[in-house]
C-alpha cells in the first residue's frame, strides 16, 4: 500500500528564513544594547551625529510601502488583478524613497571618513543599516518581480502564494526597521 | 496559500540569498583588505621580513607550531613567541640554531633545519614583525 | 547500475579506502608522537606525519567526491558519462600525483623539497593544508578541470535534476575556490585572510552542497519518498548552509590581524551555522521514517543517517561552543579546535564518502541492489566501532583542551607554559591513542566487509 508523504505546510518553511533573518538581527540588536551599557557615553554622543528626521521619512516610508503591499495581497485575493499590480508599484515606488534616503544618509559618512572601524558605535550602526538596506534592495528586487508578474496576469485569488510570501517578507524589513530606527537613532 | 512552499521557492530563495551574501561578503572583504594597514603592521614588512615568512615557509613551521593560533598544535605558539623570549631574536635563532639533530629523547622534538645565519635572522625578523601586528589583543597573555 | 559508464566509479573508490587507510596509519603515528614526543624522529618528523595524515584526507575524499559523481551523474542525468576514458585517465594520473607527493612528503626535507619543486618560481607551499609544491596544486587543477568538463558535458546532454545541479555547484566551487590556494602574498595577514577562502568557502561552504546532494542521492534512492519533497528540501539546506557560512567565515578573523567588526558579524553569522547540519539530520530522520520501502542495503542507511547525526554534533554542536569571539578568545588554537575538526570531518565528509561508497559499490560489484547480510553486518560493525571511537577521541581532546586552555590563558600569573601544560595533559592523549588505535581496527573491519560474503546471496527486501 503506497503511502502519500505529506510533509509540513508550506508556510512552515517560509516562516523558518523569516525566523534565520529575524534571528540574525535580533542577535546584532541584542550585541548592541549590550555594548551600549559598556559604552553609554561614546554612544550617546556619536547617536547625536545621525539624520533622525531622514530616519522618520524613512519610517513613513516602510510603513507606507507595507501598507500598500497589504492593498495588493487584498486586491489579489479578491481577484483585481490591475488593482493588484498598481498597489504593488506603490509599494516599490515608496521603497525606493527609503532607498534614496538612506543612500544619501551613508554618503554624507562615507564623505566624512566613517567606516567600521572608526569605533564601535559606528560599527554597530553602520552594520546594522548597512545589512538592513540590503534587505531593502533584495525586497524591492521580490516585489519588482511579483508586480511584473502581476502585470502578466500570473496570480489570482486562487494562485497567490508568492504574493503572500513576498509580502512576508516585505513586512518583515519593515519589522525590523521599526526596532532598528529607534534602538539606534533615538534611545 | 494555495499551493505552499514549493521546489521553485526553495530554490530562489537559494539563489538569492547565497548571492546576497556572497555580494555582502565581497563588500565586508573589500574594506577588510583596505583596513589592513591600520593593524597589519606593514610598515615593518622590510625585505628581510618578507624572506623570513618564505623561511617560515619552506621548513613547514606551521606543521607543528601556531601563528596567530593557527596551524598545527603540537608546539607552542609563535605569534607572540618575540615577547615570550624577552624582545630578544637573539634568543629565537639560539634556540632554532642549537637543536640537537636526533632530538630530545622522550620529548616532542624540533628538527634541526641547517638554516644559514641569514635565513636565521629573517625568520627571527619575521617572528618579531608578526608578533607586533595588531590582532585584537590575542593571545590572552605571554604563554600564547 | 543503469548505465556502464557509472563503472568508473570503482577505481576511484578504491583508491579513496585505500588512502584513507594510509591517513589513519599516519594519525596513528601522530597520536604516538604526542606521548612519546621523539616517536619515529627524526627520520619522520610530526610535521611531515601530519602533512601526510591531512593531505591524504583531502586527497581521498576528493577521490570519493569524484567517484560520487562518476555514479551518480549518469544515473541522475539518465545518460551515459561523457567520456569514461578520459575519467580512468585522470584517475592514474591523480593518484600518481597524490603518491608522488606523499613519497615527497616522507623522503626528503621539506626545504628540499621546495627547491627541487622550484616553488621559488611561484611559492604556495608551507601552508597548512596546502603543502602540497606548486607544480602539484597545478596539477590538482587539471585533474579538477577535467573532471568538471567530463561531468558537465554528461549533465548538459541529459536531465537536469536538482541533485544533479547542487553537485555540480558545489564541484564548482570546489574548484574556483582552491584558486585561491595560489595566492600567497608577503603580508601574513592577507595571506591568512585568503587562506580562509580556500579552507572555510570548502568546509563551511560549497562542500556542504556536494553533502547535502550526495545524502539527498542516497536517500532517495534508499526511501524511495518523493523526488520533489527532496530536492525542495535539498535547496532549503543548502540556501541556509551559504546564507550563514558565508559571512560565517568571519569566525576566522577575529585575531589574525583583521578589524574588529569580524567578532560581531563572524560571531552572530557563525553562531547559525549548525542550522543547515540540524535540517540535515531531521531531513534523513524524517525521509527514513516516511519510507516507502526498506531498501536491503541498511548499511548505505545506517552510513546516510549517521553521517546527518555526526555532522551535526561535530560541525554543528562542537563548532558552535567555540565559535563565539569571547569564548574563542580563549579557546583559539587549542586542542579544543582538534577536537572539533576531528568529529567535524569524519561526520559530514568521511561519513558521506562512506555512504556512497556502501550504496554504489555493491552495484559496481554486480549485486542488484546490496551486499549479503553477512558483509553488511562487518559493514555495520565498522561503522559502529570508527563512529564510537571517534566521538572518544573528540571527548578526550575536549577534556585536554579545556584543561589547556584554562591553564594556558585563564589563569592569571599562575598561567602555565605550553610544554609544562602538554605534559600535565598526557593522559587524555594516551587515551587519544587508544580510541585512534580502535578507529585503525574499526576502519580494517570496514575493509574487510568488502571481502567477506562475497559468495553469499545478496540481502532480500522483506515480504
Amino acid at each position: 500500500m503506497t503511502k502519500v508523504t505529506r510533509y509540513p505546510p508550506g508556510e512552515i518553511i517560509i516562516w523558518l528564513f523569516i525566523m534565520a533573518e529575524l534571528l540574525v538581527f535580533g542577535l546584532f540588536f541584542a550585541a548592541y544594547a549590550i555594548t551600549r551599557i559598556d559604552n553609554v557615553e561614546l554612544f550617546e554622543l556619536y547617536q547625536k551625529n545621525l539624520d533622525t528626521t531622514a530616519a522618520l521619512y524613512n519610517t513613513i516610508a516602510l510603513l507606507s510601502s507595507s501598507y500598500f503591499v497589504i492593498r495588493s495581497v487584498i486586491a489579489i485575493k479578491a481577484d483585481e488583478q490591475k488593482n493588484a499590480y498598481r498597489w504593488m508599484l506603490l509599494a516599490v515606488a515608496m521603497g525606493l524613497v527609503f532607498i534614496v534616503i538612506k543612500t544619501d544618509e551613508f554618503s554624507h559618512h562615507i564623505d566624512n571618513g566613517i567606516t567600521l572601524s572608526t569605533n564601535t558605535f559606528y560599527m554597530f550602526y553602520l552594520s546594522l543599516a548597512f545589512f538592513h538596506y540590503l534587505h531593502v534592495i533584495l525586497g524591492l528586487v521580490i516585489l519588482g518581480v511579483l508586480a511584473h508578474n502581476m502585470n502578466k496576469g500570473m496570480y489570482s485569488s486562487k494562485e497567490n502564494a508568492s504574493v503572500e510570501t513576498g509580502a512576508s517578507y516585505w513586512h518583515m524589513v519593515d519589522l525590523v526597521w521599526l526596532i532598528l530606527f529607534p534602538l539606534v537613532y533615538v534611545m | 496559500m494555495s499551493q505552499g512552499f514549493t521546489k521553485s521557492m526553495a530554490r530562489n530563495i537559494f539563489y538569492g540569498g547565497s548571492m546576497f551574501f556572497f555580494l555582502l561578503l565581497l563588500v565586508l572583504t573589500f574594506d577588510t583588505v583596505k583596513s589592513l594597514p591600520k593593524t597589519d603592521n606593514r610598515e615593518n614588512l622590510t625585505e628581510q621580513v618578507v624572506k623570513g615568512k618564505h623561511v617560515w615557509e619552506n621548513n613547514n613551521c606551521i606543521g607543528c607550531h601556531t601563528l596567530m593560533g593557527e596551524g598545527a598544535y603540537f608546539a607552542p605558539e609563535l605569534g607572540n613567541v618575540y615577547k615570550r623570549m624577552g624582545n630578544s631574536k637573539e634568543a629565537i635563532i639560539a634556540f632554532i640554531k642549537f637543536r640537537p639533530k636526533n632530538g630530545i629523547p622522550g620529548r616532542r622534538s624540533m628538527p634541526q633545519f641547517n638554516l644559514t645565519d641569514d635565513e636565521l635572522d629573517a625568520v627571527a625578523e619575521f617572528l618579531k614583525y608578526v608578533s607586533e601586528i595588531n590582532n585584537q589583543n590575542w593571545p590572552p597573555n605571554i604563554q600564547g | 547500475m543503469k548505465y556502464t559508464s557509472q563503472m568508473v566509479a570503482k577505481p576511484y573508490f578504491i583508491a579513496a579506502i585505500a588512502l584513507f587507510v594510509g591517513q589513519i596509519l599516519f594519525g596513528v603515528i601522530m597520536g604516538m608522537q604526542y606521548v612519546v614526543g621523539d616517536f619515529l624522529f627524526p627520520e619522520i618528523p610530526f610535521n611531515v606525519a601530519r602533512m601526510v595524515h591531512t593531505n591524504l584526507l583531502i586527497v581521498w575524499l576528493l577521490f570519493g567526491f569524484m567517484g560520487a559523481a562518476y555514479y551518480m551523474v549518469p544515473d541522475e542525468a539518465e545518460t551515459e558519462l561523457h567520456s569514461p576514458l578520459l575519467a580512468k585517465v585522470m584517475f592514474w594520473i591523480f593518484l600518481a600525483a597524490g603518491v608522488v607527493t606523499i613519497l615527497g612528503y616522507l623522503l626528503v626535507p621539506y626545504a628540499t623539497l621546495a627547491e627541487i619543486t622550484m616553488n621559488d618560481l611561484l611559492p604556495t607551499m608551507g601552508r597548512e593544508f596546502l603543502e602540497q609544491p606548486t607544480i602539484i596544486k597545478i596539477g590538482i587543477v587539471i585533474v579538477a578541470l577535467a573532471f568538471l568538463y567530463n561531468i558537465s558535458m554528461t549533465i548538459l546532454k541529459g536531465r537536469k535534476t536538482v541533485i544533479n545541479l547542487v553537485l555540480l555547484i558545489g564541484l564548482v566551487g570546489l574548484a574556483v575556490f582552491f584558486l585561491f590556494a595560489f595566492y600567497n602574498p608577503s603580508n601574513i595577514v592577507l595571506d591568512k585572510l585568503f587562506w580562509w577562502f580556500v579552507v572555510h568557502l570548502w568546509v563551511e561552504g560549497v562542500w556542504e552542497l556536494i553533502l547535502g546532494s550526495l545524502l539527498a542521492y542516497v536517500l532517495i534512492k534508499t526511501t524511495g519518498v518523493d523526488r520533489e519533497v527532496i530536492e525542495k528540501w535539498l535547496y532549503v539546506i543548502i540556501a541556509m548552509a551559504l546564507i550563514t557560512g558565508l559571512i560565517g567565515t568571519g569566525h576566522h578573523f577575529f585575531w589574525i590581524g583583521t578589524p574588529g567588526y569580524w567578532q560581531w558579524w563572524g560571531s552572530i553569522f557563525s553562531a547559525l551555522e549548525p542550522i543547515p547540519f540540524f535540517m540535515m539530520t531531521i531531513f534523513a530522520f524524517n525521509m527514513v521514517n516516511k519510507r516507502r520501502r526498506q531498501h536491503p542495503n541498511k548499511a548505505a542507511v545506517l552510513w546516510a543517517l549517521g553521517c546527518s547525526v555526526m555532522a551535526f554534533l561535530g560541525a554543528g554542536v562542537w563548532g558552535f561552543m567555540h565559535t563565539l569571539s569571547f569564548v574563542n578568545y580563549y579557546t583559539h588554537g587549542s586542542q579544543i579546535t582538534a577536537a572539533h575538526g576531528h568529529m567535524a570531518f569524519y561526520g559530514a565528509y568521511v561519513m558521506i564518502v562512506l555512504a556512497i561508497i556502501s550504496y554504489a559499490m555493491p552495484m559496481l560489484n554486480g549485486r542488484k541492489a546490496a551486499n549479503s547480510m553477512k558483509s553488511q553486518v562487518v559493514e555495520m560493525w565498522s561503522f559502529w566501532l570508527m563512529t564510537v571511537s571517534m566521538v572518544f577521541i573528540t571527548l578526550f581532546l575536549t577534556a585536554a583542551g579545556i584543561l589547556q586552555v584554562y591553564l594556558q590563558r585563564m589563569n592569571g600569573d599562575a598561567s602555565l607554559p605550553f610544554m609544562v601544560i602538554q605534559d600535565k595533559i598526557e593522559i587524555f592523549y594516551w587515551m587519544r591513542e587508544g580510541a585512534g588505535i580502535i578507529f585503525l581496527i574499526g576502519l580494517i573491519v570496514y575493509v574487510a566487509s568488502f571481502f567477506v560474503g562475497r559468495d553469499q546471496p545478496e540481502a532480500e527486501m522483506p515480504k
